[in-house]
């Protein structure tokens, strides 16, 4: 019995009519075909519904191995087609049933689509997150040993020195926090200045990013392609005009940030 | 794909690095065409547990005059 | 670098990693409350609405609870780093 199939979707983009795909692998090692849909093409991988469909699906993404295989697979067929022409990816895990029904699902997008491709033709994405600088006095544990010139009587006094203590380590973490945050702010208006649209993403926990140091800016910048050296060395020079923050620049990327007609135009 | 840093925070592997910003952009961003007999799964948590929610769940119960106690 | 605690404790073989997922949850949470009551405590001493003896006891035992703190944090082979806790900005609770 032939297993139940359907459509995985990574990109869409124009109908040109000419687009050669053959050559790319997806996910679950698929091959990759590009799907005439409500007059744009979409580049489509045909899955098992056993790994892919809605129960399974649900089950897998919790696992990060799993999730891992197959955000790397999407992203490859992105990346590699998105160096032939301009495209859309389409978010991870979107399926169809048919191609009939992702026909029907595009068809009222149409046009904000087309926009959308026409937004980000010949142009790359750039991401860059900014982490509070570690602070010049890092332990913020008070050893509890600690004894101050008045806590001589039997560590009279120490409640209150500690809180004292705690007091002023907070505030001044604070204070650090509040320039970090400024200059974040400014590294963000200075580099959004010089690109195309701009996107603000949510900062990222600790557990998500991996890092002790509280993230102050994540944020997404659409520039053309060729302005991406430029843009590196304007990063950088900001994080030499900002010893308070760490800078992070990733890219290029394609244009996942700007799929929606919500981006700041940075100009 | 190049990166391009300055200062990197030195707690963090590369390959944690690629992959969290691949995960950010692949599950958040990208169009969302959804239709009637579609799947789309969008915003999966990472981490099953969010310390946000743990927090304002938390503070609720904090008791301000622990005197004594611990 | 420690790896950043997942909190999923089913699909992991190793039982010990089940319990030290389990202590840092716990942990996290004692730590939680702990830092929001070294705040309220420092809030209420700024504002006077607590005696001299109320906030020496008061930072006594927030004390002795922070050495606690370590003691258990390194019984379970953690850092107090991996609690991961940051409840940012102090400000507000100080009516900056």
């Amino acid at each position: 019995m032939s297993a139940d199939l359907g459509v995985w979707a990574y990109a869409i983009t124009r109908d040109d009519g000419g687009t050669d795909v053959s050559s790319l692998t997806g996910v679950a090692d698929a091959g990759v075909r590009a799907a005439r849909a409500a007059g744009l093409t979409v580049l489509v991988s045909d899955v098992d519904l056993a790994e892919f469909g809605e129960v399974a699906l649900r089950r897998n993404l919790e696992d990060l191995a799993w999730l891992e295989t197959v955000a790397r697979a999407h992203h490859s067929v992105i990346d590699a087609a998105s160096r032939l022409f301009p495209l859309l990816p389409t978010r991870l895990a979107t399926v169809y049933s048919s191609d009939e029904s992702m026909a029907a699902a595009l068809g009222p997008r149409r046009e904000e689509l087309l926009a959308a491709l026409r937004r980000v033709g010949g142009r790359v994405e750039w991401g860059v997150k900014a982490y509070a600088a570690a602070e010049a006095e890092p332990d913020d544990r008070v050893p509890a040993q600690a004894a101050d010139a008045g806590d001589a009587a039997g560590g009279r006094g120490a409640g209150l020195a500690y809180l004292k203590r705690r007091r002023a380590q907070l505030s001044s973490r604070a204070d650090a926090w509040q320039s970090a945050l400024a200059a974040a702010r400014a590294v963000h208006a200075h580099l959004a200045s010089h690109a195309v649209l701009t996107r603000l993403h949510p900062p990222q926990s600790p557990q998500l990013s991996g890092s002790q140091r509280p993230m102050m800016l994540n944020a997404a910048y659409l520039l053309d392609a060729n302005d991406g050296t430029g843009f590196a060395a304007r990063v950088a020079a900001a994080a030499d005009t900002h010893p308070e923050l760490e800078l992070d620049l990733t890219g290029p990327w394609p244009p996942y940030s700007f799929t929606a007609d919500d981006g700041q135009d940075g100009r | 794909m190049t990166l391009a840093r300055d200062i990197v925070p030195a707690d963090l592997p590369a390959q944690r690095v690629a992959l969290v910003d691949l995960l950010d952009r692949v599950l958040a961003g990208g169009v969302v065409v959804t239709g009637e007999i579609t799947l789309s799964v969008a915003d999966v948590d990472l981490v099953t547990i969010s310390l946000r929610a743990l927090l304002a769940s938390v503070s609720a119960l904090a008791t301000p005059a622990a005197e004594g106690t611990t | 670098m420690t790896q950043p605690v997942r909190y999923r404790l089913d699909g992991d073989d190793d039982p010990r990693s089940a319990e030290r997922g389990l202590a840092s949850l716990v942990l996290t949470i004692v730590e939680l409350l702990r830092q929001l009551m070294e705040r309220q405590a420092i809030r209420r001493v700024e504002d006077g609405t607590v005696t001299d003896e109320q906030a020496e006891r008061l930072g006594c035992a927030l004390m002795q609870l922070d050495e606690r703190m370590s003691e258990l944090v390194e019984k379970f082979g953690l850092e107090r780093e991996d609690l991961n806790i940051d409840l940012g900005p102090l400000g507000p609770l100080l009516g900056d």
